[in-house]
């Protein structure tokens, strides 16, 4: 760990002086302070800290997976491992000419079908609109979801989708990547399910270990460990 | 249960205390955190004989909703004790003292959590005390703000709890159960260790001004001895030996 | 506050093309509970205590035992009094406040097993006919949710119950005294076990786990004693069982009762 970076702690000072605090932390007189468990990373003007825990903020644009919990006869209602409720209109999915009366919801989606979707609109003052509308996203057919923490996503990811492409290149796997969290897995064989399960789950719980890759790498090589 | 064992020595001629320690030493205390699957967070604390269990879920959903706020999260506790946890079978039901200690937490924690981000939404903690021995309220406190920062809540500060007291005429640091009753002064606190500030505050008892003073200072000193504790249950949790 | 009791398709679809072939998400046989784990005298200060796991699901029950009053027409018998608590922290969906059915049926089911057994010898436990007998506590809280709170309220309990100390106390002064704080073990006839068994389709599993079930139609819960006798039971869920498969219940309930059995009374001698 170079010592630009530091792990902290809630009330932790990350550093004094004239930083702009961004994510994670704030400004006490003239000291930053660590408001969440994780890394602090100091720029040349800014500091913030990568959260380590939490629940998913959602973010314009981001795609996640999302979980149908309940509906109206005008919208679904997602659970997207957030502190929020996904707002999911039927217009999204039925098109303009959508009618209450004609169309039944449930035809297209029902309580416990899983969906890849985008973040639409998101502030504060109401529930994340969410959008299937795209061509990669939609209702999800097959596959295994599964969870981990939103803070490990980029690391699931790697450089450039390292990580990521490592594990789909050693299992034959289909996976996409919520960015809250939810992965959802995908492959023909059932041991190469497993290992990529066995693999997230990896970088989950070992994400701050610093020869990860190598670790990930050495368990996907092996042979008929389960 | 049995009556006060009136021949018990509170401290003896060398400073030590019933149960052996000396005036500014605290119990044994360990925290882990994470210890449940379900909680969003959660922790787990032995403080002397203490066995106390903290989840929290949120920040989430509220219902009813015309119990959320729309400009801010809000932060609800509930300290319950379980029939077995003391000496006399406790009813289930909230008890008026459960409910109080929820309300005195719920304040503690406060001035610590920062829910403005997170409008229409409440955090929940849950306090369950598994086995009873005086200073429950704050091993829960110094539980509950572990079990908030492994739910990833956004906090200014961790909040670490101690109480001090009077026995036998002489301020001491944590007072157990015995010295609890027998005693002549008990001082709960709550601390937030880098704000330097107080946000628990309870006394039962009878001090001098100067004893007063002399309580908090041993009290807060406490507190900063519980953090370390704190700081250790997140460290281990969190970010490992680095190795494996 | 739905969401996390509503499983995913996926999940769902999963585990019934899984049980067509015989097989379970976790490699279970569909006739094979979770590994349990008891550790007795979780609470020193409880006169007996045990936490179970069974799979995630983690309960703990605490028996604390001092004199009472003896009920009306009863008073030459103790009083055995077993409740359960769905703790808050045990799972998202769990609300405080006044407990729900499914939770009065939870306490009510387990404190049946173990009553219906005669598990415990009350006569044996009189300081004073009709003025003072022994009270026994039997307290269960649930700290994690994993499925399957049946059982896992029953071994807890039926553990911290086997392991418990009981003080003795004698009447002096028309008042019940403490004489020896941890006098002997409780007076017990039998070990009750209990079993349950989910029906997702037409399969029937053993200890179902949480996601088995949230995709369950119905369940049954049998307990038997010691030897090998069925002495309570419970149906519940919105689906029916057919009569064949009753029967098939009741087998296996004391097929794998019996094995279970063992643990418990390991957990005993441990104690002794």
């Amino acid at each position: 760990m170079d010592n630009r970076r530091k792990y902290v702690i809630p009330g932790d000072v990350v550093t004094s002086g004239p930083f702009r605090p961004e994510q994670n932390v704030i400004l006490e007189g003239n000291k930053i302070i660590s408001t969440t468990v994780g890394i602090s990373e100091i720029y040349d003007d800014s500091v913030r800290v990568i959260s380590l825990t939490g629940k998913y903020i959602p973010k314009i644009d981001d795609l996640v997976i999302g979980k149908v919990i309940s509906h109206t006869s005008l919208s679904w209602e997602l659970d997207i491992n957030s502190c929020y409720v996904g707002f999911l209109p039927a217009q999204d999915v039925f098109g303009r000419d959508f009618s209450a009366h004609a169309d039944e919801l449930s035809s297209k989606l029902k309580t416990g079908d899983l969906v890849a979707a985008r973040i639409a609109n998101f502030d504060r003052t109401r529930d994340p609109l969410i959008t299937i509308s795209d061509r990669d996203l939609g209702k999800i057919d097959s596959g295994a979801l599964v969870k981990i923490s939103p803070s490990k996503v980029p690391r699931l990811i790697g450089k450039r989708g390292s990580m990521i492409q490592m594990i789909e290149q050693a299992t034959d796997a289909a996976i996409t990547i919520g960015q809250n969290g939810w992965v959802v897995v995908s492959c023909e064989s059932p041991e190469g399910l497993l290992k990529a399960k066995k693999a997230i789950q990896m970088v989950d719980e070992k994400a701050h270990i610093a020869n990860l890759t190598d670790q990930v790498k050495d368990m996907l090589e092996s042979k008929g460990e389960s | 249960m049995g009556g006060r064992d009136t021949t018990m020595v509170l401290l003896d001629e060398n400073g030590i205390r019933c149960d052996g320690r000396k005036i500014d030493e605290t119990r044994k205390i360990m925290i882990k955190a994470g210890v449940l699957k379900n909680a969003d967070g959660s922790a787990y604390i032995e403080f002397g004989d203490n066995k106390i269990l903290v989840g929290v879920f949120g920040p989430r959903d509220v219902h009813p909703k015309h119990m959320s706020d729309t400009d801010t999260g809000i932060l609800r506790v509930r300290y319950h004790m379980e029939p077995f946890s003391v000496t006399e079978r406790k009813n289930p039901a909230p008890s008026r003292r459960e409910i109080e200690i929820s309300k005195v937490i719920k304040e503690a924690l406060e001035p610590a959590v920062m829910l403005e981000q997170f409008p229409r939404t409440a955090v929940d903690v849950f306090i369950e005390v598994l086995q009873a021995d005086g200073g429950t309220r704050c091993a829960a406190l110094s539980a509950a703000s572990v079990a908030l920062a492994d739910a990833g809540i956004p906090m200014r500060d961790m909040v670490a709890a101690c109480a001090s007291g009077k026995v036998a005429d002489t301020i001491v640091l944590d007072v157990n159960n015995e010295e609890d009753q027998a005693g002549q002064a008990d001082m709960p606190i709550g601390y937030m260790p880098s704000l330097e500030k107080i946000t628990l505050l309870q006394l039962d008892g009878v001090l001098t001004p100067e004893e007063y003073k002399k309580c908090v200072e041993v009290g807060v000193n406490g507190c900063k001895i519980v953090y370390e504790v704190q700081k250790k249950a997140l460290n281990d949790k969190y970010f490992g030996s680095g190795k494996d | 506050m739905a969401s996390r009791t509503v499983i995913d398709e996926l999940k769902r679809s999963q585990i019934l093309e899984l049980l067509e072939q015989g097989k379970r998400v976790d490699g279970r046989a569909l006739d094979e509970p979770r590994e349990i784990s008891i550790e007795i005298n979780a609470i020193p200060k409880a006169n007996g205590s045990a936490r179970v796991f069974l799979g995630d699901t983690e309960v703990l029950c605490g028996v604390k035992i001092q004199p009472d009053r003896p009920f009306p027409d009863m008073g030459d018998k103790g009083i055995f009094i077993c409740t359960a608590e769905l703790l808050p922290l045990s799972h998202p969906t769990v609300e405080t406040g006044p407990p729900q059915p499914h939770v009065i049926e939870l306490a009510r089911v387990t404190d049946r097993g173990i009553r219906e057994s005669h598990m415990i010898d009350v006569s044996q436990l009189v300081i004073e006919k009709d003025k003072s007998v022994v009270g026994v506590f039997a307290d269960i809280v649930v700290i994690d949710y994993d499925g399957n709170l049946f059982d896992a309220c029953s071994y807890a309990a039926t553990a911290a119950l086997l392991t418990s100390k009981t003080p003795k106390w004698v009447m002096e002064n028309d008042k019940p005294t403490l004489v020896d704080a941890e006098a002997t073990s409780l007076p017990t006839t039998t070990i009750p076990v209990s079993v349950t068994m989910g029906k997702i389709g037409n399969h029937i599993i053993v200890d179902p786990n949480g996601d088995e079930w949230a995709s369950m139609d119905a369940r049954i819960t049998i307990t038997t004693n010691s030897d090998g006798n069925i002495c309570a039971l419970q149906k519940g869920g919105s689906d029916g069982f057919t009569q064949d498969e009753i029967v098939q219940c009741g087998e296996l309930s004391v097929r794998v009762g019996a094995k279970i059995r063992e643990k418990l009374k390991e957990a005993q001698q441990e104690s002794q």
